[in-house]
Formats: C-alpha cells, sequence, structure tokens
C-alpha cells in the first residue's frame, strides 16, 4: 500500500483506520508523522482563543440598537428611584441635564422665589423645603475644564435633588398625605429657575420653552392653591 | 444579579443588561463570526447583525439552552447568512497560497498567527465546516443542520479542510526555509 494521502490522513483524525491503513501506519513513519501532525493541528484549531471586538465596537452597537428601539436607557432617574416622576418633568431634567445650562450660563438663584413667597405668607420657606445646597448659581466663566466638569456635576446634582424633592411632595400627595404647598412651591420654583437657565443656553429651542412653560404653570397653580388657602391655613 | 436576571432585563430593553451580555459575550461571537468571515471589516458587520438578531430575539429566548449557546448558534447563522448574501461581490478573494510565509516569533502567539492566516486562506466552503468542527465543536448533523447540507458532505469538506490547512502550514518536503522566509510547520 502506497502513503496515505491527506485527506485520508485528515479523516483519522476522527476516526479508526482501515485495517489496511492501520497497517500502513504502523509501518510507515511519514504517515504517522504527518497523522500525528494532523491531530496537533486540530487540537490547536480548538484551542484558539476568542478575539476581541475592534474598538468602538458597543457605541456602534449600541446606537443601532437605539435606533431600532431595541434598548431604552433607564436614565438617572430611574437609578435614583424617581422612575414614578411625571413624564414631562423627567423630560424637562434630562434636557436641562444636558445642557448644563445652569452650570455653565446662567446666575439664578432661589432666592428670589423665597423673597416672593415670604411677601407672599409673611413667613419664610421652610429650610427643609429647599434641598440643601439647591441653587441653581452661575458661577464666572470656569477657568478649566475640570472646574467647568465640576461646576456642571453640581448643578447636574442640584437639579435631581430639587427634582427628588418635588417627588417626594408629589409622591405624598397621591398617597393622600398632606402637602405643605409652600414646600411645592419652592421646590417648583428651583425647577423653574434650573428650566430658565437651560432656556438663556437655548433661547430659540422650543421643546426647552415648553418645558419651561409647562413647569411655571406648575408652579402658578402652586401658588394659586396657596392663596386660595391662605385664609384657612394656619 | 444573575444572567437569568440579565437577560430579562435586555429583554425589556434595560441597555445596562445589554452592556452586560455585550461584555460578557461579545469577544465569544465575535471570534466566530470572524473566522467565518475571514475578514475583520466584513465581521464587524457580521457581528453587529448577530447583536441585533439576538436582542430582538431576546423575549423568545426560554432558557431551554444554555444563552452562550443559543447566543452562538444565532452569531453563525448570522454570519452564514450574510456571507451568502455577499457571496457575489466578495472582495477578498484570492488564489490560495501553496504557503504561508510568517516571521518568527514565539509560542502560541505565532501559532494562532498562522492558524487564523490559514484559515482565512481556506476555499470558502471548506472554512466553514473547518471553523464551525474544529474550532467551534460543532457535530456533522449540527453543521449539516447550519449549512444546509448532508452530513456526509459535511464530513468530506472537514477532511479536504484539513489536509489543504495541512499544506498550507507546512514547506513541500519539510524543508524550513524558503527564499530566506521562514515557514514554520506545525
Amino acid at each position: 500500500m502506497g502513503h496515505l494521502n491527506g485527506e485520508a490522513l485528515a479523516r483519522l483524525v476522527d476516526e479508526a483506520p482501515e485495517p489496511a491503513e492501520r497497517d500502513h501506519l504502523a509501518s510507515c513513519d511519514a504517515c504517522a508523522a504527518e497523522l500525528d501532525a494532523l491531530r496537533a493541528q486540530t487540537d490547536n484549531l480548538g484551542s484558539l482563543p476568542e478575539l476581541l471586538p475592534p474598538q468602538g465596537d458597543w457605541q456602534v452597537l449600541e446606537a443601532r440598537l437605539r435606533s431600532e428601539g431595541l434598548i431604552k436607557d433607564p436614565g438617572l432617574f430611574a437609578r435614583l428611584g424617581l422612575a414614578e416622576t411625571p413624564t414631562w418633568m423627567r423630560a424637562a431634567a434630562a434636557a436641562v441635564l444636558f445642557l448644563g445650562g445652569a452650570a455653565l450660563g446662567a446666575t439664578v438663584t432661589s432666592r428670589g422665589a423665597q423673597s416672593r413667597l415670604a411677601a407672599l405668607e409673611g413667613d419664610p420657606i421652610p429650610e427643609a423645603s429647599v434641598p440643601s445646597r439647591a441653587r441653581v448659581q452661575g458661577p464666572a466663566k470656569p477657568a478649566s475644564v475640570d472646574e467647568a466638569a465640576a461646576t456642571l456635576h453640581q448643578a447636574e446634582q442640584n437639579y435631581v435633588n430639587a427634582l427628588a424633592r418635588y417627588r417626594e411632595l408629589v409622591a405624598d400627595r397621591d398617597q393622600g398625605r398632606e402637602t405643605d404647598p409652600r414646600s411645592r412651591f419652592a421646590a417648583l420654583e428651583y425647577l423653574v429657575a434650573a428650566s430658565q437657565a437651560a432656556v438663556r443656553q437655548a433661547p430659540t429651542d422650543p421643546f426647552l420653552n415648553g418645558l419651561l412653560a409647562s413647569t411655571l404653570a406648575e408652579r402658578q397653580a402652586t401658588l394659586r392653591r396657596i392663596s386660595t388657602q391662605q385664609g384657612n391655613w394656619f | 444579579m444573575t444572567e437569568a436576571e440579565i437577560i430579562q432585563k435586555a429583554a425589556d430593553g434595560d441597555a445596562r443588561a445589554v452592556r452586560a451580555l455585550y461584555d460578557r459575550y461579545a469577544p465569544r461571537v465575535y471570534a466566530v463570526v470572524r473566522r467565518i468571515a475571514g475578514d475583520d471589516e466584513l465581521a464587524q458587520d457580521y457581528a453587529q447583525e448577530a447583536w441585533i438578531r439576538a436582542i430582538r430575539a431576546l423575549p423568545s429566548f426560554r432558557g431551554d439552552a444554555r444563552f452562550s449557546t443559543w447566543l452562538h448558534r444565532i452569531a453563525v447563522n448570522a454570519a452564514l447568512q450574510a456571507l451568502r448574501k455577499a457571496e457575489t461581490r466578495r472582495r477578498r478573494e484570492g488564489p490560495v497560497p501553496e504557503q504561508v510565509p510568517v516571521a518568527p516569533a514565539s509560542g502560541d502567539a505565532l501559532l494562532q498567527r498562522k492558524l487564523e492566516g490559514a484559515l482565512d486562506r481556506l476555499p470558502e466552503g471548506m472554512r466553514r465546516v473547518l471553523i464551525l468542527h474544529d474550532v467551534e465543536g460543532y457535530t456533522h448533523d449540527e453543521i449539516g443542520d447550519v449549512l444546509g447540507v448532508a452530513p456526509g458532505t459535511s464530513k468530506s469538506q472537514l477532511f479536504k479542510a484539513r489536509a489543504k490547512m495541512r499544506e498550507m502550514l507546512t514547506p513541500l518536503g519539510g524543508t524550513t526555509k524558503d527564499e530566506g522566509v521562514e515557514v514554520w510547520g506545525i
């Protein structure tokens, strides 16, 4: 019997040899060595490692998944346990956070709200009504990228704090607990301030303007409630 | 969080859960798709397509098979289907070299490079069967299902592919020098 050809040897990697093949392999060092090499090749193929996808692969995939509506980001609010926040407020907050207007351009404080409400009621806003450090303050131009980033982060945090506070108040009302209108007003006032700051960054943006209008309307309604209740509130 | 929980969240469209699955399985998906495609650029497209299909089909995943197996099968099918579509306009085909010249390196990295290079140069039909059988561990019946061929055809292609790989990786006459470029046999 002549030498075994490549395909026959390749078959013998998996299958038992015919008697004639077995006899040949026993007497032919070249074919036996070739079969060993084919077995090694097969083993090595089975041990090939996984391969890393190219850089940026996830970003491309994520964009496609989003465009097809296959994924949705739980978002900051869900992560903060604020998933039940009214839709318009979540949208407003997202837009405001995205623009970072509060941090980088505006100089708005909630002091005006406090003074207006104090004038209305002759009573200061309770300290607990406004989230700690929850002032939308617009600093001077940042001196560095790091400073701008830190300021933006702080502004975002302030906004989220305000939203969280407002959400608590809405939840109280929804669960039948009496909500202090002054607290609601203060929280809304802060949201208005943040929204105004965003609109300053993009004054012609109809979406932001719409959100600001919604927030103002909500604040106005709260203010009316305070006015009508003023007589029997205390 | 267990994998089942991650899968459930991903099926509901949770971006972070999808990312978690991607991080865990992307190298495995990309590897099989890359080897079937035989081309980096095509591989990325095919891998993306595989993921899109998988995420789209996630709500139908019932856990009868392991998730990795289920995903792997989707990746293989996506790559094979895309390859068939692209068959007529393939730009990668060229003459199959008799040998694969490689620069000396050391250890497993060299061996892997040699094998990957030779795989890329195998004729299409042989490469698919060799990858599915010897690299991915499919049986001939499974390959028959995936490729739509008889198990006997799969076997025949496999033996040809192994022999062709061996030819490409081994210099004629067993020499180790060829005009100054070292050629390394296994």
